[in-house]
């Protein structure tokens, strides 16, 4: 193993991008990495978030033609990914939260394929209104998987192990704070408005009625 | 105006939670991509709809997204606000130097901007309303094209410049 990841790292392309005099290089193949991911996770997301039950009058069907840009983005971060590890094989190959952000990433893409087969191949599955909880299901896992894929990508900015798992715990629990208190808000928001413009609502469509 | 921005724009109490917790600007970070993925989530469809891709999407409905982009938005601005009045826990330079003279943060900002702005003329417009009634397979005016391409080019000139922040020049 390390005999290989010697020899990585003394190759023609590891050594000519880790040398490079250009101070752009390293930020750029950086950047095509995060645009990857702003298109690959932001539509996955979307279709995600659809499917659990956003914006509801939204027609699944029409959001097939949106996949090719999500592979097309899962391609820029394949490449740019391949490169960083090149640029730094022992580095990330020797860091135990590397493999978890791999592992993240390849359920997050088998599931995003399995919801394809499942609901946008064949145009006779597209619109079974309600969506079945198992399409809910691979929904939220798909959502959770991209979390732990981004967390786990952001940590392996860091060398120290302890920094890594003490992110890990804080985004973990950061995360759940945020998703009870932004679920309770929305249920209050709801409930403050239908008991108070709820009414108003009758009132404006009985005054409509009479008119007519 | 420079002593104004120096005041408020370091933040002693951000700066103490870097210092104090290793783990929160991280949480920081990663908020912000999961904030950026939201955002481009939504507002990449809708610009890319608009500019005649998946016609068969009303964009009315499409538009329904778009409070999960305005989330996104939201976290990026209060995480990004954080990483700017917190800097000085981790480069010891102040932030008023760091707005000064890292020219890609400029450029960031300046992308932000036309980006907001590009909002508010999709807004006052009129095309914001217009395409509301563009149903399956109906094209977009002209302008809403111009304005959902702009809109796209301006959100990866943000992206893009956000990574090159940290190799812009900016001395203590």
């Amino acid at each position: 193993m390390t005999a290989f990841l010697v020899w990585l790292e003394s190759t023609w392309l590891s050594t000519t991008l880790r040398d490079s005099p250009n101070v752009f290089l390293y930020p750029t193949i950086l950047a095509f990495h995060t645009l990857g991911l702003a298109f690959f996770v932001g539509i996955s997301s979307a279709i995600a978030l659809r499917i659990l039950g956003v914006a509801p009058s939204l027609p699944l069907a029409p959001l097939k033609k949106f996949y090719p840009i999500m592979w097309l983005g899962f391609l820029a971060n394949a490449v740019s990914g391949v490169l960083l590890l090149i640029i730094e094989p022992t580095r990330f190959l020797t860091m135990f939260d590397f493999y978890v952000k791999l592992l993240a990433i390849a359920g997050a893409v088998y599931c995003n394929r399995l919801l394809y087969m499942r609901r946008f191949r064949h145009p006779a599955n597209m619109n079974p209104e309600p969506l079945p909880a198992s399409d809910k299901l691979l929904a939220a896992v798909i959502l959770i998987l991209w979390g732990a894929s981004i967390t786990a990508g952001r940590l392996t900015a860091y060398d120290d192990a302890n920094t890594q798992r003490q992110t890990a715990a804080g985004t973990l629990g950061v995360t759940l704070v945020t998703l009870v208190v932004g679920y309770v808000a929305f249920r209050l928001f709801g409930w403050i408005r239908s008991a108070f413009w709820g009414h108003a609502d009758a009132a404006t469509s009985n005054r409509e009625a009479m008119l007519r | 105006m420079e002593p104004f921005l120096r005041y408020w724009m370091r933040w002693p109490s951000v700066e103490h939670l870097i210092y104090k917790y290793l783990w929160v600007w991280g949480v920081w970070q990663s908020l912000h991509f999961v904030g950026m993925v939201l955002l481009i989530g939504t507002v990449g469809i809708l610009d890319m709809r608009l500019l005649g891709m998946a016609k068969e999407l009303p964009v009315a409905a499409l538009k329904r997204l778009l409070p999960w982009g305005v989330l996104g938005f939201a976290i990026c601005l209060v995480t990004g606000l954080l990483f700017v009045t917190g800097i000085f826990a981790n480069v010891a330079v102040h932030p008023y130097v760091v707005l000064t003279s890292d020219v890609f943060l400029q450029l960031k900002l300046v992308f932000i901007l036309l980006a907001g702005l590009n909002l508010l003329a999709f807004y006052v417009t009129g095309m914001s309303r217009a395409v509301d009634g563009l149903g399956p397979g109906d094209d977009a005016p002209p302008l809403a094209k111009v304005l959902a391409g702009a809109s796209l080019c301006f959100w990866i000139a943000v992206m893009y410049f956000a990574r090159l922040i940290p190799t812009g020049k900016f001395q203590p």
